[in-house]
């Protein structure tokens, strides 16, 4: 965890030659006041913008492959559609093509008699994609995704039930303000002010700002060598805080139980998950979301990775220091791949994937998903 | 007026309801609703059928009953009906066509006490419900009115889009009126989506978002036009038109700058959709009326919801300060203590709330992020299985 910051501002030549990889990262460009000191005179000369990756290089050029950099993929660079040029569908009497030509991509929809076709400007998701479309000044979700287990286009999860009457229903299903407000303040960065959407203003995908709140204030004053407007640690945060932090956008606890949300379709909202757990409690660091998962890292699909985490809890020496006064048991048929059983797959309902169930228990043989 | 005298179509009975199957779009002729009620009554089903055993006479004073409604003769289907269920009190079809044609004959203590032997004969029987709360608010029984109103709708007396109107203009009249101001627009939300307006309808939403138990017919004339503005703004919100709302809700604000509860009506339409989005019109609300506890308590509430509990604590105290067992400001006071470090006094708070509702799950959510945050595990993941359980 302490890597992710771990390259400090100790060489100015050091920040900037990392940076020239990735200056693109984050869009927050700064200009310096006259009479500043090294990281000025080297910005001017290499003509870099100065960004967040100007001296936290390590974990800038990590997180560029992390999936929350990726929530929103760029208009003209969208690795999902510019590696399949041409998807199509039939559903029901509807045919649907995406299509990508010279970096710009369009949705059509055809009845067989006419058809509408609207560019793609907003792609969410970096593997599974789905595309929020504009006509006549209204937002749309697009009724068709992609899924990268079936490698095309089917239905988008949540609007199966829907019975377009005409092509701009067959396009997509209208979304409210607060939907949008919603998909693009979690997929994207400076979406929104207040209640009302700034897609001028977007920048595709979380950028370093969206989670670190007051980063542009720091990079300002640091530009200055001021390094007391910090923004605040995350890395400090208890299992609880970190929970409800994540669950701005993978949702809380609260939220669910606030919404009365059922069924398996709530496999994707970890933090939900993983408080439902026996073993979750908010001040021990070892079950935080953190604990896991490092937000400016790819997401490590390696059961046996996750083993070492278990056993901070779970390890057999541990175990038996303090079994009796905590009753924290080690399990009794494997030492590896804990989450292979503990953390079962559940496959979502219409969504062409699975999701790792975050509820950490003991599954029995043909349970039914707890809620 | 929404409600208007509904003799002539009431007399015409079913045939009648029938070929007046779609409302107007438009509040303008509710009076037309009405009828409906008696085919919602039939689709029910349970008019029909249990009187196996009718004597020649009853059949008789049955049939010419029926066909004394269905010629428009109201008094003497209503004499008919009387005769028929003297002699078999228990033909609730006969009782209920004694209700709606009272009601129809603006009778409303007649349609309630024939109503009452409906619901003596069939409990719940939403048709019933419905229309007797429709009488019960005619007489001025609010109180009855409310209570079957709400029971009428929770056993689907609304779910019959030809009486849905009707019922739910008076419903939220009627929880307006007992302070439920939410509940209230909730039952409004359905106007401002189906595109249903009337200037009544406006003033009721306008009252019931700033906080007015006062009924639309009562409220007097030279207040009507800042009330019935906000219910314009309130009403464009709930329609789906944020924007335009938030328009129409800043010019209310520079007209009327001192007047209350006009932030707070526009943030109890943001709270729904983010509690967030809504704190800034709380924070004027609180700066337009300082002593206003309802303010201060959904405030702090909403603070509460954003996770930003240290602000919420003293909003909620000074909620408490002025009515000290008010509950959204006590559940806001609780979580705040429970989840900044002073847990005996938010195990204090939040019982209080926990001995007058004990499903209160707000203030089990509280417990557990309280038992959470200490490292109490056990404790902490009862408390989240009893908020789970109250979901089942």
């Amino acid at each position: 965890m302490s890597a992710w910051f771990a390259l400090g501002c100790k060489s100015s030549l050091g920040r900037l030659a990392a940076s020239a990889g990735v200056a693109a990262l984050v869009w927050l460009l700064w200009g310096f006041p006259a009479g500043q000191p090294e990281l000025a005179a080297t910005a001017k000369a290499a003509a870099a913008p100065v960004t967040c990756a100007t001296c936290h290089v390590g974990v800038a050029t990590s997180y560029s492959h992390a999936p929350m950099r990726h929530a929103l993929e760029p208009v003209d660079n969208d690795p999902v559609l510019l590696t399949h040029p041409k998807l199509t569908v039939e559903q029901g009497r509807y045919s649907y093509a995406v299509e990508t030509k010279d970096g710009k991509s369009t949705y059509t929809v055809s009845d067989g008699k006419d058809s509408l076709t609207v560019p793609i400007h907003w792609m969410f998701g970096q593997k599974s994609q789905t595309w929020v479309l504009e006509k006549d000044g209204n937002l749309y979700e697009g009724l068709v995704s992609y899924f990268p287990r079936e490698n095309g286009l089917g239905t988008t999860p949540g609007d199966g039930k829907t019975d377009p009457k005409n092509l701009t229903e067959a396009m997509g299903r209208k979304i409210t303000t607060w939907e949008t407000l919603q998909c693009f303040n979690c997929h994207a960065t400076a979406a929104s002010e207040g209640t009302k959407l700034t897609l001028d203003k977007l920048r595709p995908g979380l950028d370093c700002d969206r989670c670190h709140e007051g980063a542009a204030q720091h990079m300002a004053d640091a530009a200055h060598d001021n390094f007391s407007t910090l923004p605040k640690s995350l890395k400090k945060m208890d299992a609880e805080d970190t929970a409800n932090f994540c669950g701005q956008c993978h949702r809380t606890w609260d939220t669910v139980i606030r919404n009365n949300w059922k069924g398996t379709v709530d496999v994707r909202f970890q933090p939900y998950r993983l408080e439902n757990s026996k073993c979750f409690v908010g001040n021990d660091p070892r079950i935080s979301c953190l604990a896991c998962h490092n937000p400016h890292q790819p997401v490590d699909h390696n059961d046996a990775f996750y083993d070492a985490k278990c056993q901070a809890c779970h390890g057999e020496a541990k175990a038996t220091a303090v079994a009796a006064a905590t009753a924290i048991k080690s399990c009794p048929v494997s030492k590896d791949k804990c989450v292979s059983c503990h953390m079962p797959k559940v496959e979502l309902p219409g969504g062409h994937a699975t999701f790792t169930d975050h509820m950490i228990r003991v599954v029995k043989a043909g349970e039914v998903y707890p809620d | 007026m929404l409600v208007a005298p509904i003799s002539e179509a009431v007399t015409k009975g079913v045939s009648y309801c029938k070929q007046q199957i779609l409302p107007p779009r438009t509040a303008n002729s509710p009076g037309l609703w009405l009828p409906n009620l008696l085919l919602a009554a039939l689709l029910f089903g349970w008019l029909i059928g249990g009187n196996a055993q009718q004597a020649p006479q009853f059949d008789d004073l049955a049939a010419r009953a029926v066909a004394a409604r269905d010629s428009g003769n109201v008094p003497q289907a209503i004499e008919l009906y009387g005769q028929a269920t003297r002699l078999k009190p228990d033909w609730a079809e006969g009782w209920f066509y004694q209700g709606l044609l009272q009601y129809s004959s603006n009778n409303f203590p007649g349609a309630i006490d024939a109503l009452s032997h409906v619901l003596e004969l069939k409990p719940g029987a939403a048709p019933a419900l419905a229309l007797r709360g429709l009488s019960e608010f005619e007489t001025g029984a609010y109180d009855d009115s409310l209570r079957d109103l709400d029971e009428g709708v929770k056993k689907g007396a609304a779910n019959e889009p030809r009486n849905e109107q009707i019922i739910r203009y008076h419903l939220a009249q009627m929880l307006a009126r007992a302070g439920r101001f939410q509940d209230a627009m909730l039952q409004y939300q359905f106007f401002a989506s189906n595109h249903i307006d009337d200037p009544d309808l406006l003033l009721g939403l306008g009252l019931a978002g700033m906080r007015n138990t006062t009924l639309p017919k009562d409220f007097p004339a030279e207040g009507r036009e800042v009330v019935e503005a906000a219910g314009s703004a309130g009403y464009v919100f709930l329609s789906g038109d944020s924007q335009g709302a938030d328009g129409l809700f800043k010019k209310l604000f520079e007209r009327y700058p001192t007047v209350p509860n006009l932030h707070f009506f526009y943030g109890v339409l943001l709270f729904m959709h983010g509690p967030d989005l809504a704190i800034d019109q709380f924070k004027s609300e609180v700066e337009v009326a300082p002593s206003n506890a309802a303010a201060h308590a959904i405030l702090a509430y909403a603070l509460m919801f954003a996770g930003r509990f240290t602000e919420a604590q003293p909003e909620a105290e000074a909620a408490l300060a002025r009515v000290p067992d008010m509950e959204m400001a006590q559940i806001a006071l609780g979580r705040s203590l429970a989840e900044t470090g002073d847990a005996k006094r938010a195990t204090e708070v939040l019982n209080q709330v926990l001995q007058r509702d004990a499903d209160n799950m707000e203030a089990h959510m509280a417990l557990a992020a309280m038992y959470s945050r200490a490292g109490k595990r056990e404790e902490a993941y009862r408390e989240r299985m009893v908020c789970l359980g109250m979901q089942k």
